[in-house]
């Protein structure tokens, strides 16, 4: 297990995910969805870079959820 | 100026420590050169006839104008379901009407405007429409023609301007007059609890949102958001 910090806006949660957990994981995951509110359409960033869905999210890191851009339906 | 300070250790011995302190002048270019990155906030830069003051965030390539307003113009279609107006926004026969909604106590609403200037010409790289609790937490309000990250889809108008007064003017003019559609609509039910107007005598009156107003929009979070000054 690690630790992980993950912010959305004002609000943060802090936790412990599986050592095999992704930034996709995190952008699909229920629980932080509800934790935090945010949607299916999101980007992750650490120290403003945004990060591949596959990558395994390092211990300890802070992952920046933001909103993404979407085009018109 | 200098001083001594004299540190006792948990091993119970004593260290002098000489500490050396100037007063540094760090001029402009140096402040400029640590926070050429970072927006600065300037609020109440100017003032637009019929909305009020206009706040900036000033990047190194950009300004984002925040405009706190306290209506939403809602040139759509309308039905009235027991008593009460509610946007149609998909139907194609319902009544189409200017109807103005007046922004709730708790809520606030802010239109947001992004400039670039490029020799003589201030331009307008996008509009976008935020509300945000008191802690500023911002959602995307239950309305269609706005995207996920909150850019409203406002058609095509002039955004080229000589000035950024002008390129809000002109934003704020076409967001008066811009009727909202189907476009990126998602569920209308939302939008139906949120904008509620009661027709009176002689025009409509806005009624108070059905419920927890927070649990009717989209939580958002971008970098263009930190921006905006509330």
């Amino acid at each position: 297990m690690k630790t992980i910090t993950v912010k959305y806006g004002v609000d943060q949660i802090t936790k412990q995910v599986e050592d095999n957990f992704t930034f996709g994981d995190l952008q699909g995951s229920d629980t932080f969805k509800a934790g935090l509110g945010f949607g299916d359409n999101t980007k992750a960033l650490v120290d403003g870079i945004e990060q591949n869905r596959d990558t395994v999210i390092p211990a300890n890191a802070t992952v920046r959820i933001e909103t993404a851009a979407n085009t018109k339906a | 100026m200098e001083k001594t300070e004299i540190i006792l250790q948990t091993d119970g011995s004593f260290v002098e420590r000489l500490v050396s302190e100037r007063v540094l002048d760090a001029g402009q270019s140096v402040l400029d050169t640590l926070t050429e990155n970072l927006a600065r906030q300037v609020r109440n830069v100017f003032h637009i006839p019929g909305w009020g003051a206009v706040h900036a965030s000033v990047g190194q390539n950009d300004t984002l104008w925040s405009v706190p307003i306290d209506r939403i113009p809602l040139h759509a279609r309308f039905r009235l379901i027991n008593q009460v107006m509610v946007p149609m926004f998909a139907s194609g026969t319902d009544i189409e009407m200017p109807l103005v909604w007046k922004v709730p106590a708790g809520v606030k609403v802010v239109f947001a405007v992004l400039t670039k200037q490029e020799d003589d010409i201030v331009s307008v790289e996008g509009n976008w429409l935020f509300a945000c609790d008191a802690d500023k937490r911002g959602y995307r309000l239950p309305l269609p023609n706005l995207h996920d990250e909150c850019l409203i889809c406002t058609g095509a108008f002039d955004g080229d301007q000589e000035t950024a007064f002008d390129c809000v003017k002109a934003s704020l003019e076409q967001f008066g007059k811009s009727k909202w559609n189907a476009d990126l609509m998602r569920t209308s039910e939302q939008s139906k609890q949120f904008f509620r107007f009661m027709p009176t005598k002689d025009s409509f009156e806005t009624l108070p949102i059905q419920g927890e107003w927070t649990a009717l929009c989209n939580k958002i979070s971008t970098a263009l958001w930190e921006r905006v000054v509330t």
